[in-house]
């Protein structure tokens, strides 16, 4: 027999054939519950005709089929994750524990009211908290992720402004380092966008935002920290000046975690801000989702909240479903209420003592990190940063070396790549976010390596750099043949 | 604070490295006004791990689950028997704490995982391609909707009104501020009238979207619906709500849907009241480059060897911004992988035995019905709505239901307000055993 046919990789990984590929028919061995009766003959003329050819493998082949393809994976349980702008930190266990408890998974959206009180209890109180640590009045917990928070602030912004009379301004102002979804919510939402020039030193730049609020702006977009780690220290007057002009200011939160229990953009003047919970309070990211993105907001949007609401009457909480004002319904149920619940136990976790932790030593941490590496690697905007710190390939390129072979150099020596080439406002982008859930002995082994990638660079040494990664179980990915002719689903 | 690896020494230590006396100087600028005072927040002082269980736990008493009742409400969110193995896998730290898989050398398993979901919930829906899935069913039928005005760059979408109340808000919501009609055709009898929705085609029109089976479970023939897209050259847009269905009767692709959008829930994903679920969207081949949402492809490595990426990047937003296919720009990955373990597990066999059970389960309850309770005509899979002589008489019914443990259906009023107050929408699934249905008729009897 030859080497091919076995599957061990090296040491303990394996390769593993597509379930479509698993020759044999499989042994069924699950049993079901249920009524093992006749359907009725109205519906027996409905018959699908060619079974779907889902293969089906027995219960140990698919335990063994599945955990053999999660060894492939990064994670954050096996490896650091210095995601800029992705917030990647551990996830506690114990929120995993309680999320499961038969009276929070197995219960319908649908049941009586009475016999959910204990969930609503803890959404409820959720709300609470989210507006007190941001700094806002109300909330709705149920845009499904970041851009979906994104495209319901501006339902509320657009309903606001309506009910102002104002329904011609539709012009949507966004820094030019602002995250891809801001535009595209913007558009969703019927207005269109402004993209504002960056400051030399990344910022907003208020004579470049003066120029373009006139009688049409509807809003302000932006993150801050911004995209490159900086705080925009001009908020309370960008915030002054956008009102002035009849707008308002949309906060991306996805930078929360560099204020959590520290400041509060509420306090700043921003009007409405949506929270990444699977970022900041730490729900799972599950390689790519779910995630949860309830927007919090002042007294101005309050009115314009969508429905469903959660509402407390005395000791009861009961959904309001319609109003007149609101600025309708984002999803078809209360919100990812497994995630919600999740964040709540995270912030449970730290309370008032210890929350403002977080963001002390997530900034920290980048800091430290923006420190360690500044001499090496090209750092476009000097300063303190908040709780990722912005790098380039400006010094190595003079070695013919880019941002993406120290990405795939990275994987060859235990790391997670940064967020490369984004933002787009310096070339050869490297943002790297090492969270608080980080220990320094982590963080010097990833800056070592980084010094190492520099120094290999500086001696020439870089043929290794534009091969990596070789020790992965893939070597690099030949992405444009899989856009060119996209193979999606599998045929024999 | 047991999340933070860091001592205080570990602080002092690296915070002198960069000449810093302490914490706040990592945030001078920040506008002094803004600092919060420790304790100036409002919250609950921090709980150990063992007073997060107690909580929790006393909060999930307050709630009656389906350990201890029998469901018997859908309406979009179905009781299926979920198998120990699906938790499982998705409990493994490498799935559950993994990011989206942009760097696809250490990614792999995230990404075969999703090729399987995309090849199995493509046969199941009998489409040719899905995508790597959309938050959920509501949000999944607009971005159709959207969609369809992409590919036909018409805008008048034609939406029957017995699809979800819900999937319909959304959507609704979604278009209002977009130009273009948005039209609702009202229907009759707990059905979808076909001929209805055909009267309403005009030459502006880029889809109809119907729900198969549909909101009241109500399976029926689109036949005659194709044949009027086709004339129209619009797109037919089938929306779902239990995908098992699909292992038993006729799926969107035999019934000729260019889209087919619903929810995933019933794949092996808990109730969860109300998420997080997942949304599922597919189409035909050709409409590939005007999909929503991530989407995983096949590819080789440098080597050779077969390897998945995230592809078709140039239609999102982080390439495309403002003329993005969507703002959506995450996934439900971990609910693709419990339905992916799911569907792995049942084959098609099992899947088939749900289907039917579930089918099963409504057709006893419904053939046993006493007189004064009426149930929908016409075929049905495994929902229905039960009409009752008043108000009263159904809540009497639902008071003694409840004493039996049993959730005896949804107040149809609740989900759609134009409904009267004297109906109930029933699912029944495979969890539903003989017994149950006995019970649940007994209950009747109080009403009689």
């Amino acid at each position: 027999m030859s080497q091919t046919s076995y599957s061990a990789v090296s040491g303990i990984q394996h390769e593993e054939a597509l379930l479509f590929e698993h020759a044999h028919e499989a042994a069924k061995s699950i049993s079901l519950p249920g009524v093992e009766g006749d359907i009725s003959p109205e519906l027996q003329a409905f018959s699908r005709q060619e079974a779907a050819q889902i293969p089906g493998l027995s219960e140990p082949e698919t335990v063994r089929h599945f955990v053999r393809m999660s060894q492939w994976n990064h994670s954050i349980e096996t490896g650091f994750y210095p995601l800029g702008s992705c917030t990647m930190k551990y996830n506690p266990r114990v929120n995993e524990q309680v999320v499961r408890l038969p009276g929070l998974a197995d219960i319908h959206p649908d049941q009586p009211i009475d016999s959910v009180q204990g969930v609503l209890e803890l959404l409820y109180e959720l709300q609470t908290w989210l507006c007190e640590l941001a700094g806002f009045s109300d909330i709705t917990l149920q845009p499904a992720a970041g851009a979906q928070g994104e495209i319901t602030g501006l339902m509320m912004i657009r309903a606001c402004l309506d009910a102002r009379g104002e329904q011609h301004r539709k012009k949507v102002l966004v820094p030019d380092s602002a995250h891809g979804t801001n535009p595209a919510s913007a558009a969703l939402c019927g207005m269109h966008c402004v993209a504002l020039k960056s400051r030399p030193d990344g910022r907003i730049d208020l004579d470049e935002l003066k120029k373009h609020l006139d009688g049409d702006v509807a809003a302000l977009m932006m993150t801050n920290p911004n995209t490159a780690g900086a705080f925009e220290s001009d908020i309370k007057e960008i915030c002054q000046l956008v009102h002035d002009a009849g707008g308002l200011v949309y906060g991306d939160g996805a930078n929360l975690n560099a204020l959590v229990g520290v400041a509060r953009p509420g306090d700043m003047g921003i009007d409405c801000l949506h929270i990444n919970v699977h970022k900041t309070f730490s729900t799972p990211h599950g390689g790519g989702g779910p995630g949860a993105g309830p927007v919090v907001v002042n007294e101005i949007l309050a009115p314009y909240l969508p429905v469903p609401r959660i509402v407390k009457e005395g000791d009861v909480y009961r959904i309001e479903t319609h109003d007149e004002q609101s600025c309708g319904t984002v999803l078809g149920s209360l919100g990812q209420v497994g995630v919600l619940l999740r964040a709540h136990a995270y912030i449970a976790a730290f309370g008032r003592n210890h929350l403002h932790k977080i963001a002390q030593d997530a900034v920290l941490n980048a800091n430290y990190v923006l420190h360690r590496l500044k001499g090496a690697y090209h750092v476009p905007f000097e300063g303190l940063c908040k709780h990722e710190c912005l790098l380039t390939d400006e010094y190595q390129n003079k070695h013919g070396v880019k941002t993406l072979d120290i990405a795939k150099q990275l994987i060859d020596l235990g790391f997670h790549p940064m967020t490369i080439y984004f933002p787009l406002i310096v070339h050869g982008a490297m943002l790297i976010e090492p969270t608080e859930t980080e220990s320094k002995t982590t963080l010097d082994s990833f800056c070592d390596a980084m010094l190492d990638i520099a120094a290999q660079c500086e001696a020439g040494d870089t043929q290794v750099l534009h091969d990596a990664p070789v020790k992965p179980f893939r070597r690099r990915l030949d992405e444009t043949q899989a856009a060119r002719k996209p193979v999606l689903v599998w045929q024999k | 604070m047991r999340f933070l690896p860091h001592t205080n020494r570990d602080r002092i230590s690296m915070l002198e490295s960069m000449n810093m006396d302490s914490m706040s100087d990592l945030f001078t600028d920040i506008p002094r006004e803004f600092h919060l005072e420790e304790g100036d927040l409002n919250l609950p002082d921090a709980l150990s791990e063992a007073g997060i269980v107690r909580k929790f736990t006393q909060a999930a008493e307050k709630n009656s689950h389906m350990g201890h009742h029998h469901c018997f409400l859908g309406g979009g969110t179905y009781d299926h028997f979920v198998p120990a193995v699906v938790d499982y896998v998705i409990s493994r730290g490498e799935f559950l704490t993994a990011y989206t898989p942009y760097q696809p050398e250490i990614s792999q398993g995230t990404l075969q995982t999703l090729f399987e979901f995309q090849t199995m919930i493509a046969r199941l829906t009998g489409m040719d391609v899905s995508n790597a899935s959309m938050y959920e069913a509501a949000t999944a039928t607009a971005e159709a909707a959207l969609m369809a005005r992409r590919i036909t760059r018409k805008s008048k979408v034609i939406m029957a009104a017995s699809v979800n109340p819900r999937y319909r808000a959304v959507t609704q919501n979604y278009l209002s501020r977009l130009p273009g009609e948005y039209v609702e055709v009202n229907m009759d009898g707990f059905a979808t009238n076909v001929d209805k929705l055909i009267a309403g085609i005009d030459e502006t029109t880029a889809c109809v979207i119907v729900q198969y089976p549909d909101f009241y479970g109500s399976v029926y023939d689109l036949a005659a619906l194709r044949a009027a897209c086709d004339t129209a050259k619009c797109l037919m847009v089938i929306a779902f709500s239990d995908p098992t269905a699909f292992a038993l009767i006729q799926s969107p692709g035999e019934c000729g849907a260019d889209i087919a959008v619903g929810s995933g829930q019933s794949l092996g994903i808990p109730m969860g009241f109300g998420g997080p679920h997942l949304g599922l969207l597919t189409c035909k081949q050709k409409y590939v480059r005007q999909m929503p949402g991530r989407v995983c492809g096949m590819t080789t490595d440098a080597d050779g060897k077969r390897g998945f990426v995230l592809t078709l990047a140039t239609r999102e937003q982080h390439i495309r911004r403002e003329k993005a296919t969507s703002n959506i720009c995450s996934n439900q990955g971990l609910m693709c992988t419990a339905a992916a373990t799911y569907m792995t597990l049942m084959g098609d066999e099992s899947l088939k035995t749900v289907a039917t059970r579930s089918a099963a389960a409504l057709h006893r309850l419904v053939s046993q019905l006493p007189k004064h309770v009426q149930a929908a005509q016409g075929a049905r899979f495994h929902e229905t709505v039960l009409s009752f002589e008043n108000q009263q008489k159904r809540d009497l019914f639902l008071l003694e239901a409840r004493k039996q443990d049993i959730f005896a259906g949804i107040p149809l009023e609740q989900l759609d307000d134009t409904m009267d107050a004297r109906h109930l929408l029933v699912a029944t699934t495979e969890m539903i055993e003989d017994a149950d249905i006995q019970k649940y008729l007994t209950a009747l009897e109080v009403i009689a």
